[in-house]
């Protein structure tokens, strides 16, 4: 049976990938830091998130 | 999860050497108070965990497993202290022993020590919950909600949810801050760029238009379109490529500062002073400021909890979870110093937005600074960046933030007091310069243009990274949020029906329409429950003690019914219901029976009659119980059912300790007259308290045992079987003869085992009177298996048996 833990982690990645505002590369590197047992810092967290590319003037 | 087949203690708290033959089954443990009951239960979580949840907890400061887990007689032996469990693993289909010595508690002894075996076992090491004992089972009834919420989510193993959402959050007021200060250094960027081009606005038409026209000067192709890769002085001379020094642009920047500097007094005041206030409150609150300064560094050590000595002084626990709670509860004395941190960062961040506005005007002024030699100018501005940057830094962290106190007094912008001179004179310097050729201006113009465009850019990427960080961290911690909220509340609602489920098959006689009602708000988990019909009220509003340990018991089955669902396969029950009655107490039984079949309850009580209304019941049979009837400290449990009684009582008198045998003897008689008046239907006259002597117990089975084997002979002459009524009847005979030898020693057993009038015996007196009850009791064993004989059915009985049916009377008669 799976943990509490691992049933909202399931559900809030599905969740947050209708979102469209994660994408898909995101969300499996989220996968993989929820379903690493170990508590999570935000500094983790914050290295997905800050993966993009920038803009430009249009 | 598991169950237990077999147990062996050794120096074990209050346990010398005991052996338990468990067999997978509900398992009771009944003795009086101080038997050792409690001991074994903290033996077998020891045992499982590696914890004794008795020495952890509120009121346990200076205990320690280590220390306080062997045998008072063997603490400096701590070696000589081990249990030794033989499990099942039901999941697995195998059986496998561990062996948990107290000296060394995480390193237990497993075998066989295949992986899935240490798996199951290490989960179970990480579920100390399944031990409930009295002292824990109101915890989650008698407490106020935010305290509920917290034992309730830590039983549910939340922290680790919590941990999650708590850092998710951390990530997006970071990347708000981050991109908050991404957007600051764009539009300082852009201010520069425009005042460089002399546009208003800055589109890609404007900017072109301004630049085509230098190019044009230097006979350039325009540039027609603004791309990514565009560069703007492209085709100017690689080789003879001219200063950055634009005359007219550079006056720009220092006219832009200066005109800057008059505004600087008021630059985010407001912010600063919010600050300021927020460091009053906690200058003024000193339990606050305390809180405040230990918050993260407490975080800090939290989240470096891995052992129970802790990460940051070193301070040994009884165990991690111990110092996890203590830490807990420093961080919630806490919450309003966290409000206090938010509002700092908020103001702290907004500062720094200024800041970078007011680097990116002095920025291009020390640049032109250091270009045209002015070393003291170049200095004072290259300080001041340097000062500006560090402030920077000190801003974006609340520790830092506290020291700024009077920075932001005496204003914290900290402008250099020769600033207005200094560029006063640096404009004149500009000034004095001769006016560059339309050539040279063009060329400078384009050079200058490119950098500051690429600065720009570079920005404007930074920003948009910023922006889609934080976005998907504020979208990721919304999302978490919901979900969690929404699991949370299908989770309650699970445990609120069970519970109410449980609680109404304990109480179907008088409580059938009970329920309960969880309201759930951040941070707290409120209970109201049903009081025959007439409304919710909170458990202690109405209900008695016995009624709310019932609802203690049932929350925490709900709950680990939803920890586990059908792997909850052993609990260890340390009296946890001596609050409730008795006809309460056979609804418990039903519950656990019906509901829980596949759970093995391991069982304490000191009630007796409690211990055997689980037998009545059919929760635990002879076999699956066993009693303690004293305690020593050199011998420990005193096991009522202990064959070697005998042994024990010979070698008492063996060393002259009449009054030691003595007491074994009737502690004995006590056992086996209860014992067999239940499994012979004796009658003694009826007691409302259970509280039976020993006087009228025995009797009272000598009676009944003697009607049974007369009752046995007459109807074995009923059915012709004359074998067995010649048995029958020299068992009656026997057991007759038996009687009267032990009235011959009356006068002696009167003294001795009734009234503890011991004191002028010797063991040569003792002896004929430990023979006689030996002799008298044999009378009511099998020969063969050494069980007591008992009847069957209870009511109406059919046969008189023993276990191995070596003994098998019918005491149906044959119908007429």
């Amino acid at each position: 049976m799976a943990t509490l833990h691992q049933q909202i982690a399931e559900k809030f990645l599905a969740k947050l990938a209708d979102t469209k505002c994660v994408d898909a590369e995101k969300i499996e590197k989220l996968r993989a830091l929820l379903a690493d047992s170990k508590k999570l810092k935000a500094d983790e967290f914050v290295k997905v998130f800050s993966q993009s590319e920038g803009g430009d003037i249009k | 999860m598991i169950k237990l087949e077999s147990v062996h203690i050794e120096e074990v708290r209050g346990i010398r050497k005991l052996d338990l033959d468990i067999r997978k089954e509900k398992f009771a443990i009944s003795g009086p108070n101080g038997s050792g009951k409690s001991g074994v239960i903290d033996a077998i979580e020891f045992g499982l965990t590696g914890q004794m949840g008795r020495l952890t907890g509120r009121g346990t400061k200076g205990l320690s497993v280590s220390e306080h887990g062997p045998h008072v007689d063997t603490a400096k032996f701590p070696d000589a202290a081990f249990v030794e469990l033989r499990i099942y693993l039901p999941e697995l289909g195998k059986s496998a022993t561990i062996t948990r010595k107290v000296s060394s508690p995480k390193k237990p002894k497993i075998v066989p020590a295949d992986s899935d075996v240490k798996a199951a076992l290490a989960e179970i090491a990480d579920h100390p919950e399944i031990t409930l004992s009295r002292r824990e089972i109101l915890r989650f009834i008698l407490v106020e909600p935010t305290k509920r919420s917290e034992e309730i989510q830590s039983l549910l193993k939340l922290d680790e949810i919590g941990q999650t959402r708590s850092a998710l959050n951390t990530a997006q007021n970071r990347l708000q801050s981050a991109h908050a200060a991404a957007t600051a250094q764009v539009q300082s960027h852009r201010n520069a760029l425009q005042l460089h081009l002399q546009i208003s606005t800055l589109g890609s038409e404007e900017l072109l238009e301004a630049v085509n026209r230098r190019r044009k000067v230097l006979e350039l192709p325009a540039i027609l379109e603004l791309a990514t890769d565009t560069k703007l002085d492209a085709g100017l001379s690689t080789t003879a490529k001219p200063s950055e020094f634009n005359k007219e642009s550079a006056l720009r920047d220092v006219k832009s500062l200066a005109e800057a500097e008059k505004g600087f007094p008021d630059l985010a005041k407001t912010e600063a002073a919010g600050i300021l206030a927020d460091l009053a409150r906690m200058e003024t609150d000193p339990s606050l400021l305390a809180a405040f300064q230990q918050r993260s560094f407490i975080e800090k050590g939290l989240s470096l909890v891995d052992g129970p000595e802790c990460p940051l002084c070193d301070t040994p626990w009884p165990s991690a979870e111990h110092l996890r709670e203590h830490l807990k509860v420093k961080l919630s004395k806490s919450e309003e110093a966290g409000k206090l941190q938010e509002s700092l960062l908020k103001n702290g961040t907004a500062i720094i937005e200024k800041v970078i506005r007011v680097t990116g005007l002095l920025t291009p002024v020390l640049k032109l600074a250091q270009g045209q030699g002015d070393k003291d100018f170049a200095e004072l501005l290259g300080l001041w960046k340097a000062d500006l940057d560090v402030l920077k830094t000190k801003l974006a962290t609340v520790d830092k933030i506290t020291g700024l106190k009077n920075r932001l007094e005496a204003g914290w912008l900290k402008v250099p007091e020769a600033l207005p001179k200094s560029l006063r004179a640096f404009t004149e310097t500009l000034n004095g310069k001769p006016d560059q050729s339309a050539t040279l201006d063009a060329q400078t113009f384009l050079t200058t243009a490119q950098i500051r465009l690429g600065d720009y850019r570079q920005g404007m990427r930074n920003s948009k990274a910023a922006d889609v960080a934080r976005t998907a961290a504020k979208a990721a911690y919304d999302t978490y949020c919901a979900v969690l909220e929404d699991e949370l509340n299908a989770l309650y609602d699970e445990v609120q029906k069970d519970f109410s489920t449980f609680y109404r098959v304990i109480n179907e006689d008088d409580e059938s329409k009970f329920t309960a009602k969880f309201t759930p708000s951040e941070g707290s988990l409120g209970l109201d429950v049903n009081f025959y019909e007439r409304g919710l009220f909170p458990p202690a509003a109405y209900h008695s003690e016995g009624h709310q340990d019932g609802m203690g018991v049932c929350l925490y089955l709900a709950l680990m019914k939803r920890l586990f669902g059908n792997r909850f396969t052993f609990s260890l029950l340390d009296d946890v219901v001596m609050s409730v009655d008795a006809g309460h107490r056979y609804q418990f039984c039903k519950l656990l029976k019906t509901h829980f079949p596949d759970t093995q309850f391991i069982i304490t009580t000191h009630d007796r009659l409690w211990a055997e209304q689980m037998k009545s019941a059919g929760l635990v049979t002879a076999k699956t119980s066993i009693a303690f009837h004293g305690w020593t400290i050199d011998s420990g449990p005193l096991v009522e059912s202990n064959k070697e009684i005998w042994d024990e009582i010979v070698a008492a008198l063996e060393k002259g300790k009449v009054e030691a045998a003595a007491a074994a003897l009737r502690r004995h008689l006590e056992y086996v007259s209860r014992l067999l008046a239940d499994q012979l239907g004796a009658s003694p006259q009826y007691r409302a308290d259970g509280n039976y002597e020993l006087g009228e117990m025995l009797p009272s089975v000598l009676k009944r045992m003697k009607a049974l084997w007369g009752k046995a002979a007459d109807v074995a002459q009923s059915w012709g079987n004359d074998a067995d009524k010649e048995t029958a009847g020299k068992r009656k005979a026997f057991l007759s003869a038996c009687n009267a030898a032990m009235s011959i020693e009356q006068w002696a057993v009167n003294k001795a085992v009734h009234y503890n009038s011991w004191a002028n015996f010797g063991k040569n007196d003792f002896k004929p009177v430990v023979s006689a009850f030996k002799e008298l009791l044999d009378c009511f064993r099998c020969n063969g298996c050494d069980s007591w004989i008992y009847v069957t059915p209870r009511i109406s009985p059919e046969s008189l048996r023993c276990a191995c049916s070596g003994i098998n009377f019918n005491l149906k008669p044959k119908s007429k």
